[in-house]
């Protein structure tokens, strides 16, 4: 029987023609816009978390403290410190030249060693918030030992906020596109309704299941979703092919994500549930606006 | 099998009233052919659409296979419908399908298993004359050939009842003779059959007992 009912659904795919290919464009160019902004929106957050994880507040010390361990245990002691390492006046010169590189020699015509003793505290993970990361730096200043605290957690917020805004924005287009598309796939089924009267007419006389008589209509709208969700997850897959190597160098040194990732097999089962879903809903509708 | 009591059916035209049918009362038992006779407008489609629940009287009940045809709801609708055969003067055939796929259509949508279709199908076509049609479309049929085509997939359930209204309404004397042969065929195999035809002289042929309708009354039983 179901093998009948998804001969019938085709078969009205067929009748539908150039409605059910619009439909079938309209719900992959809604996937595909709700598809991309997801995977953009997915990748920044990934560098959210990472930048979130590389937090560090750094107190500058008036002078090298005689006992670093003493200082090192009361910042341990304050809340929302999660860790917290010691940076001798030496060890900063010598990540100073490191950084030099080749002009490193530059450090070496200094008449004394210029940079303060520092302390870089990892905040724990409440305190990794714009408001968190200022209050401990208040608390890290009142420090007797501290000349300045540099740190805050204000720009990855920022780009916090352009992950929501993007994510929201591929909601917003996405659901735009999708109502149109499960407005095409009702008018597809409308069509279908109308192609398939006479066979609607006989199943009802023969004393068809209501089922036998729905279905077919719930189902070609499904395959049209499917068919979209299929289509934008090839065209998603196919942009991320060509534009994920180009981009990747500008986003490791931007963004500090060694790469961009695509969808897991659950994020594509999930886009082609959506697409099943939408055009199950246009038909659906259809259904329950004509049948008598 | 039929039993139809004080039948009366008014349709509302905006404020006019059309009676179709005005106190109908007849019986039909198992295995009989009964032909309803009568001009065109006379109520016969009207009585025959009461009869597999197009539609509900006005006034009266209808009991069919043991089904009140009044209460009935629409979900057993399709219950009842599954146990009588109905025919029309225009076949109804889908121009898409070829003979044996319009029949065969009827057993898919029952649920029939695939492998019963064939038999099956040329079992209902050999009843009818038709099998050597079986792959032709509705449109390469002549309008006898079809008319056999629609008693085929009428019968192809094996309904007890079968409904036949006007089904030789656009044939010449020859083709309307054959079809009457071949429900002349399926009554003697046991089905019960209402035919309705405005056709006085077929009726005649029949032999078979006649209620003739005029205005929606009967007025006449006889045969």
């Amino acid at each position: 029987m179901l093998g009948f009912l998804v001969g019938e659904a085709l078969r009205d795919l067929r009748r539908a023609g150039r409605v059910a290919i619009s439909a079938i464009v309209l719900i992959t160019l809604s996937l595909a816009a709700l598809g991309g902004f997801w995977l953009v929106s997915s990748n920044l957050g990934r560098a959210v978390a990472q930048w979130r994880d590389r937090v560090r507040i750094v107190v500058y010390l008036k002078r090298e403290p005689s006992a670093p361990e003493a200082v090192l245990g009361r910042v341990r002691a304050i809340p929302g410190v999660s860790g917290v390492t010691y940076i001798a006046k030496a060890d900063a010169l010598r990540a100073l030249k490191q950084v030099l590189g080749k002009d490193a020699s530059v450090v070496d015509h200094l008449p004394a060693n210029p940079l303060p003793a520092s302390l870089e505290v990892t905040p724990s993970a409440t305190a990794a918030t714009p408001e968190g990361a200022r209050d401990l730096v208040g608390r890290l200043a009142a420090l007797p030992e501290a000349d300045e605290v540099a740190g805050s957690a204000d720009w990855i917020e920022r780009l916090s906020q352009w992950q929501r805004l993007l994510a929201t924005i591929g909601l917003g287009v996405g659901a735009v596109l999708a109502v149109a598309a499960i407005l095409t796939v009702t008018t597809a089924t409308t069509l279908i309704l109308h192609a398939r009267r006479h066979e609607t007419e006989i199943m009802r006389l023969v004393g068809a299941p209501e089922s036998a008589i729905r279905l077919p209509l719930l189902l070609q709208g499904m395959m049209q979703g499917l068919a979209g969700a299929v289509l934008a997850s090839i065209a998603l897959m196919a942009g991320y092919s060509l534009v994920a190597p180009r981009l990747e160098p500008l986003v490791n040194l931007t963004l500090g994500i060694p790469d961009l990732e695509f969808f897991s097999p659950f994020g594509i089962l999930t886009l082609l549930g959506a697409g099943t879903l939408l055009g199950g809903l246009g038909g659906w509708l259809a259904r329950a606006r004509r049948e008598p | 099998m039929i039993e139809v009591h004080r039948v009366s059916k008014v349709y509302s035209v905006g404020p006019v009233k059309v009676p179709a049918l005005r106190e109908v009362s007849f019986r039909v038992s198992k295995g009989e052919f009964v032909v309803l006779s009568g001009a065109s407008g006379a109520g016969k489609t009207t009585l025959l659409r009461l009869l597999y629940r197009d539609d509900r009287p006005s006034e009266g009940d209808i009991e069919v296979l043991g089904h009140e045809l009044v209460p009935m709801r629409r979900s057993q609708v399709a219950t009842l419908r599954r146990s009588i055969g109905i025919v029309f003067q225009d076949a109804k055939l889908l121009p898409v399908r070829t003979v044996y796929e319009n029949i065969a259509f009827v057993l898919r949508v029952l649920g029939a298993p695939r492998r019963e279709l064939t038999a099956r199908v040329f079992d209902a076509l050999r009843v009818v004359g038709l099998s050597s049609r079986a792959q032709a479309y509705p449109a390469q049929l002549s309008q006898g050939e079809a008319q056999r085509a629609a008693l085929a997939r009428a019968i192809v359930r094996r309904p007890p009842l079968l409904l036949a209204d006007e089904p030789t309404g656009n044939l010449d004397d020859a083709m309307a003779a054959e079809i009457v042969d071949v429900l002349k065929d399926i009554g003697a195999g046991g089905t019960t059959i209402v035919l309705a035809t405005h056709q006085a002289r077929l009726a005649r042929a029949l032999h078979r007992r006649t209620i003739t309708l005029d205005g929606g009354r009967v007025v006449k039983d006889e045969g």
